[in-house]
């Protein structure tokens, strides 16, 4: 399990390179110019001169490059441009936030899910099978842009029961949770309605039937644990997206965070925070892939055995 | 089972209705959302700021405040006078003026604050100030390098409020984000950067400007702006009774707004010019003739009744209306005339075709028409294709997002771009037309050596007001004769607020809701 574990952490190394030339050369190959933004009507050319010099903008891309890689390796997230505060200060003020409603919404999903897909594989092909599945179908194919609108529409402007937006207390957490939540709640229903019908169909459910056990207490007692071993690897695999759901939903919902932090420095060309909000993004799914795995390597005899 | 749940559910949701909707029932407050382009700001220090919000100017007064007119007013300086010759100009400060932490306000103060300014980035605000003297306590005088009249307009915006120069000293980086000393009606209480921006009133205020009703201290006690990113998430707050004012909406959002009994618009005149940019320096545009006729077949009525829904005033130039500068002989203003564009077009040797589009030369007048990918740019921009096409001009449209589209024009390839701009001042003739800045912002790649000649003039060759608005008049004619842009339509500001719960003064006697307007804004209880 050691040897694996190193040799996973190991490998993380040149994704991790990879991933940063690869965020580094995006941003800046893409049009645009921190500066326009900055400079206001009346201010002079030798004013941005100045100030490309500053924020060392006049470097050549692979000697900027190299700058950020450095002092990104000694924890230096840099300096923001718009701002001209530290990029690690502004993260560290966004990352709480969105590490809150992440997990909320993973375990929201957790929840529904298992219980909807629990329930669809006891009714089976019937009405309530085909209600659940379609509406969890429906609700995570619509864009979360959209179904938060439709959230505040319906709960906040026509019941009232929710705050529109901002992030106050509890209850300004329901409607954003449960709009991230969707899409996880359908993929972890589906994935549970398929263990459960699988698992009951086992022999030694069989056996269990005939020996004369209550089928409620087969269901709970059996065939629910042994259907949990994909859900919780799809799961565990999810742990890592957490963060990029919430990006749309922080914007729409006015929440503070890495997406609405990642959406204002997008539209300011701020490149060491987009370059900072993009990275954590990417180590958060390079992390849950990680930790999916060795999840999976510990449940499964199997794959412990094949990892040693 | 099934009863047992609903009731359940329905105790819940009144649960969490009252704890949700507790609005501020104690006496006078009341929470206000930031314009969406305010939104971002990370520190309320005016001296390096990059971006403003409504808040500076309640937390911070300046020397001289503007009028919805565009005209000066006193403020925290109770007359001003300048030197014929322009070369300086003296002060008198308000008496008896403090800041937040107590400490008075005088011409030594003035004067601490201009050297903090130095070097800082807006510090070109001030290029034509040599130096500035305290002549005694309450008197201060700006001794300048050249005449600049447009110092009090520097003087009056937000960048310009007046900070505790000491306290600015004493806290560092720390200033406008912890803690934000002014002297304005409101005293910062707490700031969250991204979310919200919490004031409570200055009960010591009793030095409010002439264009406020109300000298004393405001009417609102405490009052919590809150930052939405979103235009539509805004627009439901406002609508469920979540806050109680926007102040900024979406002309989209006019209608809408005034079908809803509880809302209403507070209208301020507008800061806005749409336009679209000319390239003189690309074919067929290096011809004046086929640029006018573009700039002709603009029908600013019809944009003005079926895009913007009647709200705003049509552009006939390149400066909002407000503006002294903005009156140009009537034939220099630009005004629809197909008529006239078609004749400009054929004289041009631009024939047209079968399929309605001109030619010469076997070469189609087919122009490349760049715009911004937000939803009001998309639907404008294509009716001014369509407008184009009825004179034979086709417009292939592309478009790009809003930064991006500042790095393609440094590229020159634009031909013709609709483009807007903020900004209440002549000088952006200068900003978007001088031949300093080919490319972005001078996107209609404008260089004619008259009119540098008469923008230099109009830049640094006046001493007075007066010589500055007819210098600037001149170079504003001398462009809009040479058709690099086609004037399009001028939106007017509005703020949305709730009826029930805020009284808004009769007239807003400023260029925006700032807190010369904030002290006579009452919360109804």
């Amino acid at each position: 399990m050691i040897t694996y574990l190193t040799r996973r952490l190991l490998l993380l190394i040149p994704v991790f390179v990879a991933v940063s030339v690869v965020i580094f050369l995006i941003l800046h190959l893409i049009p645009g110019d921190p500066l326009d933004n900055l400079l206001r009507v009346g201010s002079s050319p030798e004013k941005r001169a100045e100030m490309s010099a500053r924020y060392g903008l006049d470097r050549p891309l692979v000697v900027q490059y190299g700058i950020w890689l450095g002092n990104l390796l000694q924890g230096d997230l840099g300096t923001s441009i718009a701002s001209r505060r530290p990029v690690a200060s502004l993260i560290g003020q966004a990352l709480p936030h969105s590490l809150l409603l992440g997990a909320l919404a993973l375990a929201f999903s957790t929840l529904a899910g298992v219980a909807l897909g629990v329930a669809a594989a006891i009714w089976r092909d019937r009405w309530a099978d085909r209600l659940i599945m379609g509406g969890v179908l429906l609700g995570s194919t619509l864009p979360s842009f959209w179904m938060g609108l439709l959230f505040i529409l319906a709960f906040s402007v026509q019941l009232g029961w929710f705050p529109v937006s901002g992030a106050r207390g509890w209850e300004s957490l329901v409607l954003p949770v449960l709009t991230i939540g969707l899409g996880g709640t359908a993929l972890v229903a589906r994935v549970a309605r398929v263990a459960m019908i699988d698992a009951a169909e086992r022999d030694f459910v069989l056996l269990l039937h005939a020996k004369g056990m209550p089928p409620g207490r087969i269901r709970l007692n059996h065939v629910l644990r042994h259907a949990m071993i994909p859900v919780v690897t799809i799961l565990s695999l999810r742990i890592g997206w957490i963060l990029g759901g919430a990006v749309t939903v922080e914007y729409v919902f006015a929440r503070p965070g890495l997406g609405t932090t990642l959406i204002k420095a997008l539209s300011q060309h701020d490149y060491p925070v987009v370059q900072a909000c993009l990275l954590m993004l990417a180590m958060a799914v390079m992390l849950g892939t990680l930790l999916g795995d060795v999840v999976q390597a510990l449940m499964d005899p199997r794959v412990r055995r094949e990892a040693a | 089972m099934l009863l047992n749940l609903r009731r359940w559910m329905l105790a819940a949701g009144l649960g969490v209705a009252s704890l949700g909707l507790t609005g501020p029932a104690a006496a006078q407050e009341t929470t206000f959302v930031f314009a969406t382009s305010e939104v971002g700001v990370s520190s309320y220090n005016p001296i390096p700021a990059t971006l403003t919000n409504a808040a500076f100017s309640m937390i911070y007064d300046t020397l001289v405040v503007q009028d919805s007119d565009l005209s000066y007013h006193p403020s925290l300086a109770e007359s001003w006078e300048e030197a014929p010759d322009g070369m300086a100009w003296t002060f008198h400060l308000k008496p008896g003026v403090t800041f937040h932490n107590g400490r008075p306000f005088n011409a030594a103060t003035v004067v601490k604050w201009i050297d903090l300014f130095r070097g800082s980035e807006n510090s070109y605000m001030i290029d034509a100030v040599a130096s500035v003297e305290a002549v005694d306590d309450l008197t201060v005088r700006f001794v300048m390098k050249n005449p600049d009249p447009n110092l009090l307009f520097n003087l009056s915006s937000s960048f310009m409020g007046i900070p505790d120069p000491e306290a600015v000293a004493e806290l560092g980086e720390d200033f406008g984000i912890t803690e934000a000393i002014g002297t304005g009606p409101f005293k910062l209480e707490s700031f969250t950067q991204g979310q919200e921006t919490v004031l409570v009133r200055n009960d010591d205020y009793t030095w409010g400007s002439p264009l406020s009703a109300n000298k004393g201290p405001a009417h609102i006690a405490r009052i919590t702006f809150r930052e939405i990113a979103e235009d539509s998430t805004a627009y439901l707050e406002l609508k469920s009774g979540g806050v109680d004012a926007l102040m900024s909406i979406p002309t989209d959002y006019l209608g809408e707004i005034k079908a809803e009994p509880e809302l209403a618009v507070a209208e301020m005149p507008g800061q806005e010019v749409f336009y679209m940019a000319i390239n003189v320096a690309k074919d067929p545009f290096t011809d004046l003739k086929v640029r006018q006729a573009a700039a002709l077949a603009i029908n600013q009525k019809e944009i003005l009744d079926n895009v913007f829904g009647g709200y705003g005033k049509e552009a006939h130039n390149f400066l909002i209306s407000a503006l002294p500068e903005s009156k140009l002989p009537a034939d220099a203003d630009i005004s629809y005339d197909p008529a006239k564009a078609a004749a400009l077009l054929d004289e041009a040797g631009w024939v047209l075709g079968a399929d309605g589009v001109r030619a010469k030369d076997g070469q189609r007048l087919s122009v490349a028409l760049w715009t911004q990918s937000d939803s009001i740019f998309r639907r404008l921009t294509e009716v001014v294709q369509a407008e184009l096409k009825a004179v034979g001009i086709e417009a292939k449209i592309t478009t790009f997002d809003s930064s991006t589209i500042k790095d393609e024009f440094k590229s020159g390839n634009q031909q013709l771009a609709v483009r807007s701009y903020f900004w209440p001042n002549a000088d952006i003739v200068d900003w978007f037309f001088s031949a300093e800045r080919l490319g972005y912002p001078n996107t209609s790649m404008f260089n004619d050596p008259k009119a540098e000649e008469l923008r230099v003039k109009a830049m640094t060759g006046s001493a007075t007001q007066e010589e500055r608005i007819a210098n600037f008049t001149a170079y504003h004619e001398y462009v809009t004769r040479q058709f690099p842009y086609a004037p399009i339509y001028q939106p007017v500001q509005n703020m949305a607020y709730n009826i029930d719960r805020i009284e808004m003064p009769a007239e807003i006697h400023a260029t925006q809701i700032t807190g010369v307007v904030m002290v006579d804004v009452k919360v109804k209880e």
